[in-house]
């Protein structure tokens, strides 16, 4: 059996449009039409998505291939079969929306370049490609999948109370299409500072500073109970002729539905884990990625293996309902795709044995439970007193932790727990709620330095 | 047919009732490590429970989730007062400052008191 070594970025390069000289920055923007980036949100205000997390995520490489906003033939592509202009495969229409009446105020068209402002500062270009408009509503159906037309996975019709199809459907109808370039890089604030490996850097310490060959990828928007780090641990027991080196946790970072754990309770949630030894340091990293959460199971699952594989990752495990909410999908959707594909969403095998594909080797995992006979924590295939099982279950969790009581350690570590009681006093909540969703919009995870716009 | 609500445990909260005879009444859960009382709610006191506060439901089990963490809190004051399990009917008679508290509970949940 060869040895498993990390594997290419997606595409064969990865995307870094990062402009780091200020001189050259400026060259750049000079003259040019300015637009302050907008939340993306709900008619009562509420914000759902800020599309500068994309153009972070674009430009810093972990969607590459993808290099900014789709043109229209690409977001077709993607919705019919999950597949760019390029040929390699990617699940969601990346897009730059703004209202009509921007548009007309913008007075923008194909060729000129955007200046994007942020917090009222520069912070990236958009170089205009192709204007057009959609229907946003039909983007939210098709990203999603229907029960008619995506019999295999796809349970319920999509509503508005999914939390991906409510931020394609408040998207904007007109398209701005084109490659980002970042201008004026964001500083990270604390606690994300010391989270932030986007891919080049990743890559780098996994192999230089971390020195691990095979790398499993743990997929994250939840503080962590005990049946998540049996999942992380047992899960890399795979690799190849000895289990996965490295343990890398990436959690989703972005707005997030009501209920969810605030984001910093998440990343040093994660990271007592190993800073408490439940998983050494040495085995263990804690990273981000910024994303508005699009809750989509297998179609996310899909956007998972694009990034970790660009961070460096060799397996990503996956479990059930991952990344879902409610019962859109099928629970085992994700493990559908990553076994035997889902032909309806174009994929008629797994994505990573398909032309232009993943690289990133698949672990699908069932469940972990506490079982009073074998007094451990069993895995659902193995343990035989399925009748006694006591389940990790997150709402039976969150109750608790809405009431003050400190979980038993075998449930959630203490020092764990800690993390979400530190975050909780810092918002007067332990969940992300409106007031949360508000001020992380105003916030946002990053600062700009001050930057001039050079008259042409 | 009775509706049941699980009231958690923890250190503190097992000291107050240490040594009384609700601690004949503990179940344990996750070997023994997460102890908690199960207090039987007759039905047409979980109707009234259902009917106060929107989000409650009963599960699959026949407890009943989701209620407000005032309420559950309530609940346990009372269990620790009155050294019992039989106590629905007191909490019940605070229902009206327990819905009021509920009601703030989208903006405020006081955080527990440690480090």
């Amino acid at each position: 059996m060869p040895l498993i070594k990390t594997p290419p970025p997606h595409g064969g390069k990865l995307v870094e449009s990062v402009v780091k000289k200020r001189d050259i920055a400026e060259k750049m923007i000079a003259g040019c039409p300015t637009y302050e980036l907008k939340p993306t949100t709900l008619p009562d205000g509420t914000p759902i998505r800020h599309v500068y997390r994309e153009i972070m995520s674009v430009c810093y490489g972990f969607f590459s291939p993808v290099e900014g906003s789709m043109v229209q033939n690409e977001l077709e592509r993607v919705l019919n079969e999950r597949r760019l202009l390029s040929e390699w495969i990617f699940p969601y229409p990346i897009l730059f929306d703004i209202s009509e009446e921007d548009y007309k105020a913008l007075d923008v068209k194909e060729g000129d370049r955007l200046l994007l402002m942020l917090k009222g500062q520069p912070f990236a270009t958009l170089d205009i490609e192709e204007v057009y408009k959609i229907d946003p509503e039909d983007v939210a159906t098709r990203t999603f999948g229907t029960p008619e037309k995506n019999p295999e996975v796809v349970r319920e019709p999509f509503n508005d109370k999914h939390p991906g199809y409510v931020i394609y459907k408040m998207h904007k109808p007109v398209i701005l299409a084109g490659k980002y370039t970042i201008v004026n890089e964001p500083k990270f604030k604390e606690p994300f500072d010391r989270f932030w490996f986007p891919p080049s850097k990743c890559r780098e310490v996994i192999k230089n500073e971390k020195k691990w060959r095979t790398v499993i990828a743990h997929q994250t928007r939840n503080v962590p109970h005990v049946g998540h780090e049996m999942l992380m641990k047992c899960a890399a027991y795979t690799g190849d002729i000895e289990p996965c080196h490295g343990i890398l946790v990436n959690a989703i970072i972005g707005a997030k539905r009501r209920g969810d754990y605030p984001d910093e309770a998440i990343l040093e949630g994660h990271e007592a884990v190993n800073k408490y030894g439940y998983i050494k340091p040495e085995r263990h990293m804690v990273t981000f990625t910024l994303w508005d959460m699009r809750y989509g199971n297998p179609i996310e699952s899909l956007l998972h293996g694009v990034i970790r594989q660009n961070m460096g990752c060799t397996h990503h495990m996956f479990g059930r309902d991952h990344a879902a909410v409610g019962e859109y999908y099928d629970m085992y959707a994700t493990q559908i795709l990553w076994s035997e594909g889902i032909p309806s969403f174009g994929f008629e095998a797994p994505p990573n044995e398909v032309d232009y594909g993943l690289k990133i080797i698949p672990q699908n995992m069932a469940e972990f439970w506490y079982c009073p006979v074998c007094q451990e924590i069993a895995y659902s295939e193995n343990c035989g007193h399925t009748d006694a099982k006591q389940k990790f279950s997150g709402s039976f969790l969150r109750g608790m932790v809405a009431e003050g009581i400190m979980p038993p350690r075998v449930v959630m570590r203490p020092e764990v727990y800690k993390q979400i009681v530190k975050w909780w006093k810092v918002y007067n909540y332990p969940f992300v709620n409106r007031r949360y969703l508000d001020m992380k919009n105003k916030e946002l995870e990053i600062d700009l330095p001050a930057m001039e716009v050079p008259k042409a | 047919m009775p509706h049941y609500i699980a009231v958690y445990l923890d250190d503190a909260r097992y000291e107050k009732i240490k040594g009384t005879p609700l601690e004949e009444k503990i179940t344990y859960l996750f070997g023994g490590q997460l102890k908690s009382l199960v207090v039987e709610v007759p039905e047409d006191k979980s109707e009234k429970i259902l009917k106060a506060f929107e989000k409650a439901r009963i599960d699959s089990r026949g407890y009943i989730e989701d209620v407000p963490v005032a309420f559950r809190r309530a609940l346990f004051e009372e269990i620790a007062k009155a050294k019992s399990l039989d106590v629905i009917d007191k909490v019940l008679e605070r229902l009206d400052e327990l819905v009021e508290a509920a009601k703030k509970e989208d903006e405020y949940i006081p955080p527990p008191d440690i480090e």
